[in-house]
């Protein structure tokens, strides 16, 4: 060992010695949680490379369909349905157990302590399954929020909110409580701020009014517009912050290391990365909404919050890199550190590139592009995902008691994988930038460079194709991955061996060391206060104290986000009342909770930036007034289509018909699927009057007329837009059917504004 | 190959055999992040506390007026009736005004074909009309729509020049005889008058 030497006095010299005890770890929870992570991990990226194939080849749905024998119907594969079930598969499943597993390996060795109790352990595990599989059986059907990353309806909601908050985090706390080891190693306060962010971001953003009748599952969320789409991103950007970012921050600090056999770099610095990284990462959501109808200064904040953020990521990158000083060698022989110096390479390009893209002017290019899908790319699969194979080759031969099968295989694994994201990301790059520049080319006569939107989009189709190639690649790394798992497992003994561990129990009387001097000279006494501050010998008493630790890191979470819900719901001027907008028609409700299902949303965004480009391509740039009645909002995050905000009266009733019935037929080149089955389905009218109490209950002002007779009226405008299609030389027979209720909504989208009494032209004269 | 000696301070903490060093935070960290700290504070209030012309709603202004300016300024806002669209029928330059506007901002195309082939909207390049009995008709079309809506109302959505210049756009279409899907449709009708010469461009109306 190197020559080093110790400052601080040890803690058995200063308290008293409680009765030795002896306890087991429970590493079979670790064991299934292991095995979860990767069986979804191949089910996320499976959905992901179909989802990819999708959009270079949009017949692939109708393919697959048939290639099952029509078991799969092509409805339920489409895009817009794959897209939430691939996000929350990786998102949920693959990381959330990946999460659960190192959670449980570490925390039991950290607190020297056994899981608190092991029926809660398990039914955290059988409740996190089943949380899984039911939204692999509600997405495909339809059953959504229709909000980003919050897809999944109240039932499943309150599911994980139990699941994680009483029973994971119930379990986890009373672990902290019976631990034997007397202060808490920075891992453990990332796995704290983990639990309680996102119990408060889960609970506040799916606070919803359910639509009660029949077999229903559906809901509107109290929020509407501008708010709710506030509160979506302030949730969003901070399941990235506190599910992908703070749990594998924490695995990062158990497991590197672990695996390095060095100590951690810096202990002042996990102090304060970490309390840096708690506070300010809540603030920064409104970067996904810059430009929007949300009010300026809630975008700025989240712009400025976002850079400030940028050194208290890469605090724990540093952190991490700065742990292998003098064991790099080490890093060229074991896979374990290959998979995590990749990994926390990533997180630091991540951190830097989040920054970077929400500088507004930045932003203005690369917003609605898929610069933003290669950036959650190079998160997810190199960070995230390396994190993740880093511990799970750690953790087999531990586990499994049993040398790792194939060392070999696992370097293979490694280099697949890292060429994998390689030519996932770089392809990627390249769309996004291309796009996003071909959207705002402009002609010298000041005109757009490119004014079909499908030029914009065939042009991305070869790079498309990559991505499926570096996805296919990910993932054959990944069935490697499998195959050394099984291999693995099955050279396991008999019987597990269970070790017996002996620790004394924590004592009451425990008193801190005395407080360190200043050996600063020539300051004034402020700055020997700091000085000694500095020394963190303060957060040291913190960090025996986990109820406490737990309740300041709640407070600095709390705090960020009342200082930007609180104005952007009580300031009247952040939301300028439109005096004609109005409630959508029941019918047009009707059709808007279709045009949610089938996740539209995924490709088409609903809100118009306001810049020339856009306004040229889309019309008047949308006002904060549009979207009152709007529960939930769909502005949406992605132009994989043109935007749809000024949709109403462009195209006629019966250009909808036939455009959902073969886009391609109509637009030459398009990746839309078609939707046949909207002009073959019934539409639920009888549901409708019960739409409509939701809102009402909501808020949203129905007459009693529109109450009373939400069926019938819904009815008789069917019949006209039918009857319309019909006088347009389109098909007869169309009013019980969906795709009515779809196309009355959308003939109303972004109409309202110009039923001001001055008949102006959106841009007038100059 | 051997570990180099490290000369940094242990803590003393080790928790499941992890130890950490009493090493300070690297100077570049802090002030990187104090820099962050000092520049949003100045961006913050630059931004958001008042100053003139800084909004993004002002600057959108600036951008449109400006674009306007660029586009129309030689010929002012033009009214889209049968004279002013004669007028640009034989105007190459703005034709391909018209013709952006046709595939573009107007989504014409979408309709009636990228080149007015026609698609579920009829064909533009041939003689016969549904709709148009003269020349001054197809801007009325474009701009109050037509056949209950299967043809749109493009009055809030264009610019009164842009209107007359996609007008020209596809009164100029004709005769050129595309093949389409739909056949002729309407009938056909007389030709349309002749264009006047080139002439020095008009008072700006406004």
């Amino acid at each position: 060992m190197t020559t080093t030497h110790t400052t601080a006095p040890t803690d058995p010299a200063l308290s008293v010695p409680g009765t030795l005890e002896r306890f087991t770890y429970d590493d079979k929870i670790v064991r299934m949680f292991l095995l979860a992570t990767l069986v979804w991990a191949l089910v996320a990226f499976l959905v992901g490379i179909i989802a990819a194939v999708e959009l270079a080849f949009p017949q692939a749905n109708q393919l697959l369909s048939i290639l099952t024998g029509g078991i799969v119907s092509s409805e339920y594969i489409t895009f817009g349905r794959l897209r939430p079930l691939h996000t929350n598969a990786a998102i949920f499943a693959f990381a959330g157990n990946t999460i659960f597993a190192g959670i449980y390996y570490s925390t039991q060795r950290l607190c020297k302590a056994r899981m608190f109790s092991d029926l809660l352990s398990r039914l955290h595990f059988w409740g996190w399954q089943l949380i899984i599989v039911s939204a692999a059986v509600t997405l495909p059907l339809g059953i959504t929020q229709g909000k980003e990353y919050a897809e999944l309806e109240w039932p499943i909601d309150i599911a994980i909110a139990v699941v994680w908050l009483v029973i994971f985090g119930g379990n986890f706390l009373m672990t902290l409580i019976k631990r034997r080891e007397r202060h808490l190693y920075v891992a453990l306060w990332f796995y704290i701020a983990t639990i309680v962010t996102v119990a408060m971001l889960h609970v506040f953003n799916n606070l919803v009014i359910p639509v009660f009748g029949g077999t229903l599952i559906k809901s509107y969320p109290v929020y509407a517009g501008v708010q709710d789409d506030f509160m979506q991103w302030w949730n969003g950007h901070n399941a990235v912050a506190f599910f992908l970012t703070t749990p594998f921050l924490g695995l990062m600090y158990y497991f590197m290391p672990k695996a390095a056999d060095r100590p951690v770099f810096s202990y002042k610095l996990s102090i304060i990365h970490f309390w840096s990284l708690v506070f300010i990462y809540i603030w920064a959501g409104p970067h996904h909404l810059h430009y929007t109808a949300l009010p300026e200064w809630a975008s700025t904040l989240g712009m400025i919050f976002s850079l400030m953020l940028w050194m208290p990521s890469w605090g724990g990158m540093i952190n991490g890199l700065l742990t292998l000083r003098g064991v790099w060698h080490k890093v060229t022989t074991d896979p374990v550190l290959k998979f995590f110096v990749v990994a926390v390479t990533f997180y630091g390009m991540s951190t830097f590139e989040g920054p970077m893209l929400s500088i507004k002017s930045v932003n203005a290019l690369s917003h609605y592009t898929d610069w933003t899908i290669a950036h959650v790319h190079a998160g997810t699969l190199g960070w995230n995902g390396f994190m993740a194979f880093g511990m799970m080759y750690f953790l087999l031969p531990r586990l499994f008691q049993t040398k790792l099968f194939s060392k070999k295989l696992a370097e293979t694994h490694f280099w697949l994988g890292t060429i994998g994201i390689l030519l996932y990301i770089i392809p990627i790059y390249v769309a996004g930038l291309t796009q996003g520049l071909m959207w705002r080319g402009l002609t010298d006569q000041g005109q757009l460079l490119y004014p079909r939107f499908i030029e914009t989009v065939t042009q991305l189709v070869p790079m498309y194709w990559i991505r499926v190639l570096g996805g296919t690649l990910y993932m054959a790394g990944t069935l490697l991955g499998a195959y050394n798992y099984y291999m693995t497992w099955r050279s396991r003994p008999k019987t597990y061996e269970e070790p017996v561990h002996e620790a004394p129990a924590l004592t009451k009387g425990y008193t801190d060391p005395p407080p360190p001097e200043s050996k600063i000279h020539g300051v004034t006494d402020f700055g020997h206060k700091l000085d000694v501050w500095m020394q963190f010998q303060w957060h040291r008493k913190w960090e025996r104290l986990p109820v406490r630790l737990t309740l300041w890191v709640l407070v600095a979470v709390v705090v960020a986000s009342l200082f930007e819900i609180v104005p952007t719901f009580l300031i009247r001027s952040n939301v300028p009342t439109i005096a004609t907008v109005g409630p959508y028609t029941p019918l047009e409700l009707a059709g808007r909770d279709i045009y949610i299902a089938e996740g539209c949303y995924n490709c088409h965004s609903q809100m118009i930036r306001p810049m020339l480009a856009e306004t040229e391509r889309y019309g008047e740039y949308s006002k904060p007034g549009e979207f009152v009645y709007d529960h939930p909002f769909q502005w949406g995050s992605r132009r994989i289509g043109p935007d749809l905000a000024r949709e109403g009266g462009k195209q006629s009733h019966n250009w909808h018909v036939l455009h959902f019935k073969d886009p391609a037929q109509i637009t030459p080149g398009s990746i839309m699927p078609p939707y046949p089955w909207l002009l073959q389905k019934d539409l639920d009218f009888k549901s409708i009057p019960l739409r409509v109490k939701a809102m009402t209950i909501l808020g949203v002002p129905y007459t009693q007329a529109q109450r009373d007779n939400a069926e019938e009226l819904a009815r008789a405008q069917a019949a006209m837009i039918a009857g319309e299609i019909v006088e347009q030389n389109g098909e007869a027979g169309l009013e019980d059917k969906q795709v009515v209720a779809l196309i009355a909504y959308l003939q109303r989208l972004g109409t309202d504004i110009f039923k001001t009494p001055e008949p102006q032209a959106p841009e007038g004269g100059d | 190959m051997s570990e180099p000696p490290l000369q940094d301070n242990l803590t003393g903490h080790e928790y499941d055999g992890i130890r950490e060093y009493d090493n300070p935070i690297p100077g570049w960290w802090t002030w990187l992040f104090v820099a962050a700290i000092v520049f949003s504070v100045l961006y913050y209030m630059a931004y958001q506390l008042g100053t003139a012309g800084t909004s993004v709603a002002q600057a959108y202004d600036a951008e449109v007026t400006a674009n306007l300016r660029m586009k129309f300024e030689e010929i002012g806002t033009l009214t889209p009736d049968e004279p002013t669209i004669l007028m640009y029928l034989n105007d190459k330059e703005w034709l391909l005004f018209g013709q952006k506007v046709f595939v573009g901002k107007g989504a014409c195309a979408s309709c009636h074909g990228k080149d007015g082939e026609g698609l579920t909207g009829p064909n533009m390049t041939d003689d016969a009309y549904i709709n148009v009995k003269r020349l001054g008709d197809v801007g009325t079309v474009i701009q109050h729509g037509a056949n209950n809506g299967a043809m749109p109302a493009h009055i809030n959505r264009l610019h009164p020049n842009e209107i007359v210049m996609v007008a020209a756009y596809v009164a100029s279409l004709r005769g050129q005889n595309k093949p389409g899907p739909r056949g002729e449709e309407g009938s056909v009708i007389d030709p349309w008058p002749e264009a006047p010469a080139p002439q020095a461009p008009v008072e700006p109306t406004d």
